[in-house]
Order: structure tokens, then C-alpha cells, then sequence
């Protein structure tokens, strides 16, 4: 696993291998974590980190990055946020959960009030309100391009693949409560995993 | 100003709670928060919360952060930093301690078992998100079309800069708009 890769050739694929896990200091958690909130449009916190955590920083493994998804999902409060507790846990403790969480609400909230104050003053555009479409357009094109890097990879990896569409599929598609289904499908896919160790990611 | 201090602990009192039944993410959270801020409190008007919410979707960060706003419209800056706070700290220290018991077993057989097993039912969780901001989303076949643009931009460069498409897709749609 412990293979050599250029800096410039990391992929979905190589990117856990790259680096071994370090503390990170607080500082440059807090302010990736603001740059992280400030322009994660669209409630797509998850693939903006992905990008500019994982897979620019390195900070945390793709296995890491995909259980913390999996974990921010099941448990209460915003996904973004969870994911982000998680992350700053692994980097720097205690201390770097609370920067990372910090980090990451504090310009939004700044924003988000500042904007209320504006529209009390100047209303609503539809110009404005069209460009928020293109943005929120972008926000999920990341998402699915980080969805789609992350797909199960390696030889034998038509089970996980399997799993991968299945869990759209029920949550996606047809909107079934991802609660159950996760509980239905994550058992399954920890054993294929238990079945087959070391095939692919 | 003890009504002032009132109003903020009644914001404690509403977040707190909803930020430990809100598993499965904002949508259920919102009929609760509109409940409490109409209903209840009448901390909001229900056409000011229906701004406030459009307002929290342009906004970047979590899409919660309609919270921050009802505490805003409540009692100010104190009530936003409060309803935030309320919101996000119990179920931010739930994980927290979770994530704390996760680390604990790393390296054993079965974590490792259960990371990879994880990680297909996350890449389908992430792409399901997707699905679902696009199918509220109100801009219509525009938007799916430039979504899909941007996700084959984004495979083809993974370096380029999100901001990059995020500018690109503000700037065309508002100018389509003007025109």
C-alpha cells in the first residue's frame, strides 16, 4: 500500500497512501476551515472538503473522509458540521474540532446575517436570484464529481460497486429515509469487506 | 435587559432540542424551525420566514444557518451567535465523542473491516445529496444541464478551482437574466 506517488498524480485511488497521519496546528485548521465555510455554496460542505481538504491538503485518507461521511450522516445535527468535527478530532483533538467547527460557521454567519440586513434594505433581484442558480448549478456538479471520484475502486470491486448504486438508487432516486436503508446496506458491505480484505480501497 | 436574556434563553431552549432529533439532516429541521419561529414565538412573520430561508440557500456554509437568522430577527447579533451555537454544540459533541471512541479501536481488524465497508454506502450518500439539492433546486433544465457541465469539468480537471465554476455559473445565469 506504501507505494511512492508524485504530489501532482494523486487520485481517489492513490491519495490514501500518500501520507501519513500528522498533527496539524491549530491556526492553519481554523483558517482552511473558514475558507472551507465561506465558500462551500449550496449545503455541499462534504465535497468542498473533500477537494480542498483531501484532496489537496492530505490532511485525512479517502478512507478516513468516506467513514466520516457515512458517521456524519447517522448521528444528529448537520452533516457538514459533523463531518467537520470529525476531521478536526483526527487533526488536532479536542482543540482542533473546536477551531474546525469554528472556523467553519464563523464567516457563514457573518454572511448570512449581512445578507438579511441588505435584502431588508434593496429587496430581492431576479437577476441575483438567477445567479444564485448558477451557483448552486456548480455547487452540484462538485458534488457529483466528488461522488463519482470516490466510487469503489480496484479488482474486485463489483460488490462495493453494487452497494454504491443500491444506496443511490434508495436514497437518491426513489427517496426512501436514508436511515434504513443505511442500516440495511452498511452491514452487507462490512461484511463483502470482511470477505475480501485488501481488494481495492 | 432581562427580555432580551429571555428571548435568548427561549432560542436555547427551541435550538438545543433540534439539534438532537435531527438526524437524517435539514429537511425535517425546518418544519420544526418554522413551527417554533411562527407558531410558538412569533419571532418571525411566516412570508419574513420565507425570506429568511431564501436567504439562508444563498448564503455558503451549512444550510441551517436559517438558525442564525431567526435568532438575528429574535433579539440581534446576540440571538444569532446563540441560535447557532443551540443548534450546532450538543449534536457537535455527540459526534465529537463518537468520533473520540472510533479512533480509539484504529488499526484493529474490524475498524478497518468496517471503514472499507462504509465507504461505497458514503459515495452513494454523496451523489443521493446531489440528486436531492438538484431536484428542489428552482431553476430547472438550466440548471441540471450546467450542474452536469460542471461535474465533467470538474473529473476532466480535478485542479481546477471550484470558485472558478461557482463565479462562472453566478455570472451566467445572472447575465442570461438581465437579458
Amino acid at each position: 500500500m506504501s507505494k511512492e506517488v508524485p504530489l501532482g498524480a494523486v487520485t481517489a485511488e492513490t491519495g490514501g497512501a500518500v501520507r501519513k497521519h500528522h498533527r496539524i496546528g491549530l491556526p492553519a485548521i481554523l483558517a482552511a476551515f473558514f475558507w472551507l465555510g465561506v465558500t462551500s455554496f449550496g449545503g455541499n460542505t462534504a465535497a468542498w472538503l473533500y477537494h480542498r481538504i483531501v484532496q489537496r491538503r492530505h490532511w485525512i485518507t479517502d478512507a478516513e473522509f468516506l467513514s466520516g461521511v457515512a458517521l456524519s450522516r447517522i448521528m444528529p445535527g448537520s452533516g457538514g458540521v459533523n463531518l467537520t468535527v470529525q476531521v478536526g478530532q483526527r487533526l488536532g483533538g479536542g482543540a482542533g474540532a473546536v477551531a474546525a467547527v469554528t472556523g467553519l460557521l464563523s464567516g457563514p454567519l457573518v454572511i448570512v446575517v449581512a445578507l438579511a440586513m441588505a435584502y431588508a434594505r434593496i429587496g430581492s433581484s431576479p437577476a441575483v436570484n438567477a445567479g444564485l442558480d448558477g451557483i448552486a448549478a456548480a455547487a452540484i456538479g462538485l458534488t457529483f464529481a466528488t461522488g463519482l471520484q470516490l466510487l469503489p475502486s480496484g479488482s474486485r470491486r463489483l460488490g462495493p460497486l453494487t452497494i454504491t448504486l443500491m444506496t443511490v438508487l434508495c436514497v437518491g432516486v426513489l427517496r426512501w429515509p436514508m436511515l434504513p436503508v443505511m442500516l440495511c446496506l452498511a452491514p452487507i458491505s462490512v461484511g463483502l469487506a470482511l470477505a475480501q480484505p485488501r481488494s481495492g480501497r | 435587559m432581562p427580555d432580551d436574556f429571555r428571548t435568548l434563553l427561549s432560542l436555547v431552549l427551541v435550538f438545543v432540542p433540534l439539534s438532537l432529533l435531527s438526524i437524517g439532516g435539514g429537511a425535517s429541521l425546518l418544519a420544526d424551525m418554522e413551527h417554533q419561529s411562527v407558531g410558538v414565538h412569533g419571532w418571525t412573520t411566516p412570508r419574513e420566514f420565507a425570506d429568511l430561508f431564501a436567504i439562508s440557500r444563498a448564503a455558503p456554509g451549512p444550510g441551517t444557518m436559517l438558525a442564525a437568522l431567526i435568532g438575528w430577527k429574535a433579539t440581534g447579533w446576540a440571538g444569532a451567535v446563540t441560535a447557532t451555537v443551540a443548534l450546532y454544540l450538543p449534536s457537535s459533541l455527540v459526534v465529537y465523542g463518537a468520533a473520540r471512541l472510533w479512533g480509539r479501536w484504529r488499526g484493529s481488524v474490524w475498524h478497518t473491516a468496517v471503514e472499507r465497508g462504509l465507504a461505497p454506502v458514503a459515495a452513494g450518500l454523496l451523489l443521493s445529496g446531489g440528486i436531492a439539492v438538484l431536484r428542489v433546486s428552482p431553476g430547472g433544465p438550466a440548471v441540471w444541464a450546467s450542474a452536469i457541465i460542471a461535474t465533467v469539468l470538474l473529473l476532466r480537471w480535478p485542479r481546477l478551482h471550484p470558485v472558478v465554476l461557482f463565479a462562472a455559473g453566478g455570472a451566467l445565469f445572472g447575465l442570461a437574466a438581465l437579458w
